[in-house]
């Protein structure tokens, strides 16, 4: 292994063996013995084909959904797990903070645990002598130190079992998801200890579903769905691709059709005033939207809606041809219309579209595509609520009453 | 089997913790503590000494005292080893470390607390008057049962992980070992089946299969000076008890990397 590179995995994949009922019993490995054909279990692949490596002294982020694997990787770079396949090479001293305070026993005192948790990372006990001070002091919990874990309130539980990761200076620090506990204080003193981790040339690993954070702490990013790696790369990149991705997810749950399929939508491009086609629009733009149709039979006079929502569903705006004037005496073979929103003056976020064509009279509903499109917008401006009302603000001094 | 031994020696400030954690989680938060270590086996020893009079069977106190008190340590591992994983879930899905420690942490926390009562066993044989016997052949009998009860506590420990079922068949298993295993009776009862030297040679090679039966015997006549066995019948047992070690080691290796997996 190039001893710049601190960790290398290649081709690693990770079989579970999931029951369709509780745990292995004596009784179901009997019925399986039995029953050749019909196992009562069933694999699942938590990671495939899964190829990268991180530079000494780098922080690579990972994201993906709920369930893409992101823990079981870590799992098995912390050894916690053997993976089923693939080479794993790691090259330094390795910390995991996989769960804060996992290995502490709530009937021993802090400072028992302390020295627990510092043996099971591999430390002796003269070093863990000398960090324990800074262990307290970092953890802020001062006399409770000797009492019982299972006294401490989740805070001081989390605090002292991070206190404990940083302090046992590893070479490479693997942490999952362990940012978000703790109070806005805590927070940033963790965040400024792994920046200092950072310059002191340690690798690190991070999950987060801050996206936010996870940029800013990351030299690159990892982007796992369903066990396989979508994407890896700078962290404007990949984390563009999540977003445009996660959006795509959205709609799929939220998608409904219906109707008598006089007249289908078959579907919609969005482009911006250039032409240029895209999903993600920034503050103000203009947004058009090419929406396709094709009438199965001819019918008569019709309309063509559209809703935008939010992602709980909630609709920000909704409108359709006939509130606006625009007169469509009949449909007939294939066609498309154009919808324009001159200026997009929303949140931050992702929004869904969906379209409609119905008969003037709103007795045949043609076409519904409910939730179908999404698109997401980039403010660059914070406001209360989702819609940005034009506003103006003018001090008056005179305070004079009309 | 020398790279595990080396794995363990390089984290034995681990192994020492964990130790020290079974000791001090045993009796948290009951008020004899420690003692109850000595207050199990001696109620059990009143029990049954009462009990055995009432049946007229006879058994000499010293007899009894050692059966107990060594038949405590395997019986304390009997019923902490099925949890040695499970109950460590935390530690195994979030910490990499020797698996095999958290079982043989117990065993030699149990292996201190035995070590403790068989002070006592000593003072007590001191007081009766009794006249100690082959000490020499303390040491064996200890190590031996040591190697008995890591073997057993690392096979119910892993198999426990894949079927629940091993935490409720032990009580019973280990029941019906008590009786087999001359802890409230005396050896010499087995030649009362058969008045026969041939079968009585049979019968004792296979009584002596049973690693406990062998080790008693060992503790007995290092102890409390009843004859030492003849070592056609003790070398089955220290065998035996080797091979349970390592058939146990090789079972543990072999499951501990899906412990992580199915817990």
């Amino acid at each position: 292994m190039n001893s710049d590179i601190a960790i290398q995995v290649e081709g690693v994949g990770k079989r579970f063996r999931l029951r369709h009922a509780g745990t292995r019993t004596l009784k179901s490995v009997a019925l399986d013995m039995l029953r050749p054909g019909k196992r009562t279990v069933r694999d699942l692949w938590a990671l495939k084909d899964i190829s990268f490596s991180v530079a000494r002294g780098k922080t690579l982020g990972l994201i993906g959904a709920n369930g893409a694997g992101k823990s079981t990787l870590l799992a098995l770079l912390a050894g916690t797990m053997e993976a089923t396949e693939g080479r794993i090479g790691m090259c330094g001293t390795i910390s995991s903070l996989l769960e804060l305070g996992a290995g502490f026993h709530p009937d021993l005192t802090g400072r028992e645990n302390v020295f627990l948790a510092g043996a099971i990372m591999g430390l002796t006990r003269n070093q863990m002598k000398k960090r324990f001070d800074a262990i307290v002091d970092f953890a802020d919990i001062g006399q409770f130190i000797d009492q019982p874990v299972k006294h401490y309130s989740s805070g001081m539980y989390v605090r002292l079992g991070f206190a404990v990761a940083v302090e046992v200076d590893p070479d490479i620090l693997l942490v999952d998801e362990v940012l978000a506990v703790g109070d806005a204080v805590f927070q940033r003193k963790c965040l400024k200890r792994m920046a200092e981790f950072r310059h002191q040339n340690k690798t690190m690993l991070i999950i987060s579903h801050d996206l936010n954070t996870i940029q800013s702490v990351s030299d690159e990013i990892l982007f796992l769905d369903h066990g396989r790696i979508l994407g890896h790369g700078t962290p404007e990149s990949v984390i563009g691709q999540y977003e445009s991705f996660s959006r795509g997810v959205t709609t799929s749950d939220l998608r409904r059709e219906w109707g008598t399929r006089e007249v289908v939508l078959t579907g919609a491009e969005f482009f911006d005033d250039g032409g240029r086609e895209t999903s993600k629009f920034k503050w103000g733009e203009a947004l058009n939207v090419r929406l396709h149709y094709e009438a199965t039979k001819p019918v008569g006079p019709s309309v063509f809606g559209f809703a935008l929502s939010d992602e709980n569903g909630r609709v920000v705006n909704g409108n359709n041809t006939q509130i606006e004037k625009v007169e469509i005496p009949g449909l007939q073979g294939t066609g498309s219309i154009v919808l324009r929103l001159p200026s997009l003056n929303l949140a931050s976020g992702t929004y869904l579209f969906s379209f409609s064509a119905h008969s003037a009279d709103h007795q045949v509903n043609y076409h519904r595509l409910d939730h179908a499109f999404a698109i997401g917008v980039d403010a660059g401006k914070r406001f209360e609520g989702v819609c940005y009302l034009p506003c103006e603000w003018r001090l008056d001094r005179e305070g004079a009453k009309p | 089997m020398m790279r595990i031994v080396k794995d363990i020696m390089a984290r034995r400030e681990l192994l020492v913790m964990l130790v020290i954690r079974n000791l001090k989680i045993r009796y948290k938060d009951s008020s004899l503590g420690f003692l109850w270590t000595l207050l199990g086996p001696i109620l059990m020893i009143l029990i049954y000494a009462v009990f055995l009079r009432i049946l007229r069977i006879e058994v000499a106190l010293p007899v009894l005292v050692t059966g107990i008190f060594v038949w405590q340590y395997l019986a304390m591992c009997l019923g902490d080893s099925p949890n040695a994983i499970i109950g460590s879930t935390n530690l195994v899905k979030k910490a990499a470390f020797p698996r095999l420690m958290l079982p043989l942490s117990i065993v030699l926390a149990n292996f201190i607390n035995f070590l403790f009562s068989m002070v006592v066993v000593v003072v007590y044989v001191r007081v009766a008057g009794e006249p100690f016997g082959q000490l020499a052949l303390l040491p064996v009998a200890l190590i031996t049962q040591v190697a008995l009860c890591l073997g057993v506590s690392l096979i119910l420990s892993s198999l426990n992980v894949f079927f629940r079922d091993v935490q409720h068949v032990i009580g019973l298993l280990s029941m019906a070992w008590f009786f087999v295993t001359p802890v409230i009776y005396d050896a010499s009862l087995i030649n009362k089946v058969s008045a026969n030297p041939d079968t009585q040679f049979w019968l004792n090679f296979l009584f002596h299969l049973n690693p406990m039966t062998g080790l008693l015997a060992l503790y007995r006549s290092a102890l409390i000076g009843l004859p030492a066995p003849a070592l056609y019948l003790v070398i089955p047992s220290v065998v035996i008890s080797g091979l349970v070690c390592l058939a146990g080691v090789t079972v543990f290796m072999k499951f501990q990397g899906r412990f992580a997996d199915e817990l």
